[in-house]
């Protein structure tokens, strides 16, 4: 190294999150006493205006060339550092960050000593690894100016005309033979009113106009490969196979209705489902007088312990259309906890409720039971169990994930949940994204949802995409692997274990990395036999340094 | 040896299992305050040498933790630090030492708990093995 | 004919539907009427169901979008015209004057210390203080103090200019003057968000008048380490009683200082007397709050009652759609705060109706030892030593039941935001029953004047995900509409 390494650390306290476990002063004395440490500051919170503006001011004051920040977790908070280290005139890069929240004071909290040694030695490998840290600069990318929906239902069929409309280019993609998914069945959508067919068809009528959506049924997904700007996408499609290249990728592949085999006499007759019950009232072929709706059939259950949102509503819609129906229709509902969240829904279940639909508690401990011709259930307000009539059962089931959630998952590298809903990047601020950049998710891919908010979703994810298709190019950051052709022994490992296929041998018979195709996994770079394959951003000398450090 | 409280290094990658230990904190999860974490952007860049750095260097026990097989974000990474755990494994046996020192686990970003009991299970571990023979120099 | 969007509410739903407009490289004005950005979620301590820190995630949007070259931040900022339509709006907006100059502030905090007059804090719901030239909180954007010239000396004619003596960067400007000035955009999107409903209109549930009885959001500020206490959980009347323990110290002090004075004096004996009497008596007050305080200060039994406001035909038919998650939330939160705690939550239906949301009710009654009462509380009275005591019918056991405990939060009603009626009326949109913006449900964030769009709680009571997915929603059909129009 020419120059002097001057490194500055910055210790937050995130309030109480971390100071009300660990003792900063403590923390910042310790990193004064680290090699090339010249200054070390603690923040209230490093992250608000006064904490990157003191990082900007000590890398002027102190002349600092490497920064290390001791707060929360890199994977949300590391950009803003790096900003700031940019801002202040030295490389982004240059910069460390060591998690003392999330994986210390918030995992260690009955353990304060102990906290407070692991916390010191994370700091102590940060500033080790601080030291070996490496420039990084941007270089641009160009980008296809196309999207892929995988899936044409609801949420799909309107996140491509949202991306049409935003004038970008779409491949569409449906499994079934015909675009429309689970409303293509069903009879009206609420609270509109609307048939649910004639949505289909006029969002089917819409996207066969748009001249900039291209629509493949019968579809299957089969390789995906590329990132962000630059996927190609590979699919059949009643037989035929096509590739196309594409910026960005929507994940709208849906759900279905759990089929209740086994579940309070089932037998898809008598005692049928919610979308079964549909098709009947779109046909107008429902007969029957009594008829008792049982909700959380299946859910909220200990092996499949989530709510599916949507099913109350379902229940409450077409009990309000049996009442247009049959005024006379006697129907229950037996609930666990009504889910008629918001206005709307709220506005719904009052109106069931002033058309005579009866609403009956039950608890999980004591579920009603399908008899012949009658429903017994605990009744709270009398106190005993009371059997109601029911010509008709109609089980309410969750959306469940389809079953080929998990090749979508493995096919695009991103994560399912344990009930194989899609994983987003964040639950509060990133629900339409995935952690991969590049890949969105709307509708009952993502968990069950109304129309109202799969459509939401749907111009949500297309307005996420829109951000990647609307640039010429984006700016990608040279966290790339590089070879080093002066050391290559031209051995092939690099080249055979590269799982994007990136490393090639050039004319000279030596390796060589196209950097905008690198992924920067560093495979190749634990693989290189030579040690030929440079990394800057995470080098061998980093991780090296960091074990170094591991005890004091 | 009982008071014994074992050093452990833990090579995490960015997008499965260091995700896992955020959620493991913002959920509060408790687990013990042995294992120290070097992120890493894929397991897949956890050379042999880095894991027999880290027992060289004073750790106890060496774990690489990966995504779940088959959802690794670089396709392969995880099956290759598979492979080379394995191969850290063999060394260790060569010499004598307890092969257990070093292990592989793979668990999604969603799976906060896993993180906490592997961190757990891995500290237990190596509290029954005791000290590593290597980790003489250890200023302790 | 513009291109350019203005976002109206630096909420969450403004900042998320401006930082998606922004990236896709069109020019966006986000307004904010207060002082910065960060709107109802900058409050909240936790959210649900991961248990992040809510400034911890906000805080990167807030400068993001600050720091993003297409936007425009215009807060302290409220939009008074528009005309035209889609594609070709004029909006005439009111920048109102901090006296202090942006680009000057460093917010190095000098002022505020000095400043000698002291109001309630909006921001910590009134529990707290602030002074006339303040910051609307600490990690508020833009990161300037603001003069609030309804309580500053200056503009009640009297004499002070301490705050503008003591500046370093000169940013106090006691002549500042509010600029008026139109922006031309293609489209606008409403993200003025909701209010929270004062529950002091219930009269049987004592808000107001039973000092242990608080809103959700209130306990939320009292969790929070930048929050009245600096996150040590305690009840308000103790907070109350410390406030005026401190008063009389001070009264005391100044009493014993006379009582010397007299003393050295050779004053007569009957007014030294008197001055000892009253100190003797003061003393003895003292000792009584003294009592008072210690009394208060164990914190065990929080209670949390649902639907206030909500779901009761005699405030708000509708559901808050947050309420449930929330209370569960916040007695995860406290019990972490204090692991002896006890809560309550009385309930009328868990609508724990998202992603992870039922498994993290399972895991509040589990792990954190909450206890869920399914029934609606009638009456909240004062029980002994002015504790607060919950009658409410237990549906499971059909009895109605009476439970004292230390501290009563009620999960208060999302309500329409207090300008949000005048907006509709100046915009030309449709409200709905309940007041919020209305929408088509098959076409969730167009408003019923094209060229508008409606996201987050100015739509409907919804929660955070909810308000991001809609606001990325609303900034797509922004685009679609100056792409076609603008």
């Amino acid at each position: 190294m020419e120059t002097e390494l001057r490194i500055g650390v910055f210790v937050c306290h995130c309030g109480i999150n971390i100071a009300g476990v660990l003792d900063i002063e403590d923390l910042c004395e310790y990193a004064g006493t680290l090699p090339n440490v010249v200054t070390v500051q603690p923040n209230l919170f490093t992250c608000a205006e006064t904490g990157t503006s003191g990082i900007k001011n000590a890398v002027k004051e102190h002349d600092l060339n490497r920064v290390v920040v001791a707060a929360c977790t890199p994977r949300t908070h590391e950009p803003i550092f790096r900003a700031s280290c940019q801002e202040a005139g030295i490389n982004p890069y240059f910069f460390e960050m060591v998690n003392i929240r999330e994986h210390c004071s918030w995992v260690h909290r009955h353990d304060r000593e102990a906290a407070q040694g692991k916390a010191r030695d994370l700091i102590r490998m940060a500033v080790a690894r601080a030291m070996f840290l490496e420039p990084i600069e941007t270089f641009k990318s160009k980008v296809e100016p196309r999207a892929l929906v995988i899936g044409a239902g609801i949420a799909g069929m309107s996140s491509a005309l949202a991306l049409a409309g935003e004038g970008f280019d779409v491949t569409l993609l449906e499994k079934k033979a015909e675009m429309g998914g689970l409303l293509r069945d069903l009879h009206k959508v609420a609270p509109s009113e609307v048939g649910a067919g004639e949505l289909v068809e006029q969002k089917v009528a819409a996207i066969k106009q748009e001249g900039r959506i291209q629509c493949f049924t019968s579809a299957t997904l089969e390789e995906v490969s590329g990132y962000v700007g630059n996927y190609s996408a590979t699919f059949s499609s009643n037989g035929n196979t096509h590739t196309h290249k594409v910026g960005a990728i929507i994940v709208a592949t849906g759900g279905a209705p759990l089929k209740p085999m086994g579940l309070y006499n089932y037998d898809g007759k008598r005692v049928i489902t919610q979308s079964e019950l549909e098709t009947k009232l779109k046909s107008g072929k429902l007969d029957a007088k009594s008829i008792v709706m049982i909700q959380c059939v299946g859910a909220r259950i200990p092996e499949r312990n989530y709510c599916s949102r949507i099913c109350c509503m379902v229940a409450i819609k077409n009990s309000l259309h049996i009442k247009e129906i049959a005024k006379d229709a006697k129907v229950f509902v037996l609930y666990r906890d009504i889910q008629a969240y918001g206005v709307e829904n709220e506005a719904l279940f009052l109106k069931a409720k002033e058309a005579g639909v009866r609403f009956i508690r039950y608890n999980l401990e004591s579920p009603p039971v399908v008899g012949d011709g009658n429903v017994e259930i605990y009744h709270p307000a009398m106190g005993k169990e009371v059997p109601l009539p029911a010509e008709l059962v109609v089980l309410s089931t969750p959306i469940v994930a389809h079953d080929d959630a998990e090749s979508v998952s493995r096919i695009l590298k991103v994560p399912v949940n344990e009930y194989r809903f899609f994983l987003e990047a964040h639950a509060k601020l990133s629900p339409l994204d995935f952690a991969t950049n590049g890949i969105y998710l709307c509708g009952n891919a993502h968990y069950p949802a109304t129309v109202r908010e799969a459509i939401s979703q749907a111009l949500g994810a297309a307005s996420r995409a829109s951000i990647i298709l609307s640039h010429d190019a984006i700016e990608r950051v040279g966290t790339v692997a590089r070879v080093d052709q002066e050391l290559c022994s031209s051995c092939f490992a690099c080249v055979k274990v590269c799982p994007y296929q990136v490393p090639h041998m050039d004319e000279g018979g030596k390796a060589m990395i196209e950097p905008m195709q690198c992924q920067g996994c560093g495979i190749c770079v634990a693989e290189c036999p030579a040690e030929a394959i440079q990394f800057g951003y995470v080098s061998d000398a980093q991780i090296m340094a960091a074990c170094e450090a591991l005890c004091a | 040896m009982n008071n014994f409280e074992p050093l452990i290094a833990v090579f995490s990658c960015h997008y499965c299992s260091y995700a896992a230990a955020d959620l493991a904190g913002s959920s509060r999860i408790q687990y013990p305050p042995n294992i120290r974490v070097i992120k890493i952007p894929c397991t897949g860049r956890v050379s042999v040498n880095h894991i027999l750095k880290a027992l060289e260097c004073g750790a106890d026990g060496v774990y690489v933790a990966g995504c779940l097989e088959g959802t690794c974000h670089f396709i392969s990474g995880n099956f290759k630090a598979k492979q080379r755990v394995q191969y850290a494994k063999n060394l260790l046996s060569e010499i004598n030492m307890e092969p257990e020192r070093v292990q592989m686990y793979f668990m999604s970003a969603a799976e906060g708990a896993k993180f906490a009991n592997v961190a757990k299970e891995m500290t237990e571990t190596i509290r029954e093995l005791g000290p590593s023979p290597l980790g003489q120099n250890k200023s302790e | 004919m513009s291109r350019d969007v203005l976002v109206i509410g630096g909420g969450i739903a403004g900042i998320q539907a401006s930082l998606d407009l922004a990236e896709q490289g069109f020019t966006v004005y986000l307004v904010e009427r207060l002082p910065s950005i960060g709107g109802k979620m900058a409050q909240l301590d936790k959210t649900f169901p991961t248990n992040d820190c809510s400034i911890c995630i906000m805080g990167p949007k807030l400068f993001e979008v600050e720091r993003h070259p297409n936007t425009q931040l215009l807060t302290y900022t409220d939009v008074e015209a528009v005309k035209g339509g889609a594609g070709n709006f004029t909006v005439t907006v009111r920048k109102k004057a901090r006296y202090v100059d942006e680009a000057k502030c460093t917010a190095c905090g000098l002022c505020a210390e000095k400043c000698p007059v002291s109001v309630p804090d909006v921001f910590n719901m009134n529990m707290d203080t602030r002074s006339a030239i303040y910051k609307y909180f600490p990690q508020g954007i833009p990161s300037v103090y603001t003069i609030d010239d309804s309580v500053c000396r200056i503009f009640k004619g009297k004499k002070c200019n301490i705050c503008a003596k003591i500046c370093e960067a000169k940013a106090v400007n006691y002549e500042q003057k509010d600029a008026v000035f139109d922006l031309n955009v293609g489209a606008i999107i409403v993200a003025t968000g909701f209010d929270v409903f004062d529950p002091s209109d219930i009269k049987p549930y004592g808000y107001g008048t039973i000092p242990d009885v608080i809103t959700a959001m209130e306990f939320e500020r009292l969790l929070n380490a930048s929050g009245p206490t600096g996150g040590h959980l305690e009840r308000l009347s103790s907070l109350n009683t410390k406030a005026e323990i401190e008063q009389l110290e001070k009264q005391i002090k100044h009493a014993k200082a006379g009582l010397k004075r007299a003393e050295k004096n050779g004053q007569n004996s009957d007014k030294v007397d008197e001055v000892k009497k009253r100190l003797a008596e003061m003393n003895e007050s003292l000792d009584g709050l003294k009592a008072k305080e210690a009394s208060l200060a164990e914190l065990r039994d929080i209670a949390f009652v649902q639907c206030v406001g909500s779901r009761d035909l005699r405030y708000n038919a509708h559901c808050c759609s947050y309420g449930c998650m929330h209370s569960v939330k916040e007695a995860v939160v406290a019990t972490e705060h204090e692991s002896e705690l006890k809560s309550t939550i009385f309930f009328t239906d868990m609508r724990a109706y998202g992603k992870e949301f039922h498994e993290y009710c399972l895991r509040g009654g589990s792990e954190y030892g909450i206890h869920f009462v399914r029934g609606r509380v009638a009456e909240i009275a004062q029980g002994d030593g002015g504790r607060p005591v919950v009658w409410c019918e237990d549906m499971d056991t059909r009895k109605v039941e009476q439970h004292p405990f230390d501290l009563v939060v009620l999960a208060t009603a999302c309500v329409p935001s207090q300008g949000s009626a005048s907006l509709a009326t100046m915009l030309g949109f449709n409200l709905d029953e309940s007041g919020f913006v209305k929408t088509d449900p098959n076409k969730p964030v167009d408003t019923s004047v094209q060229g508008i769009f409606v996201c987050g709680c100015a739509q409907g009571p919804m929660d955070i995900p909810s308000s991001v997915s809609l606001a990325s929603a609303a900034a797509s059909m922004a685009v679609q509409t100056v792409k076609a129009l603008g």
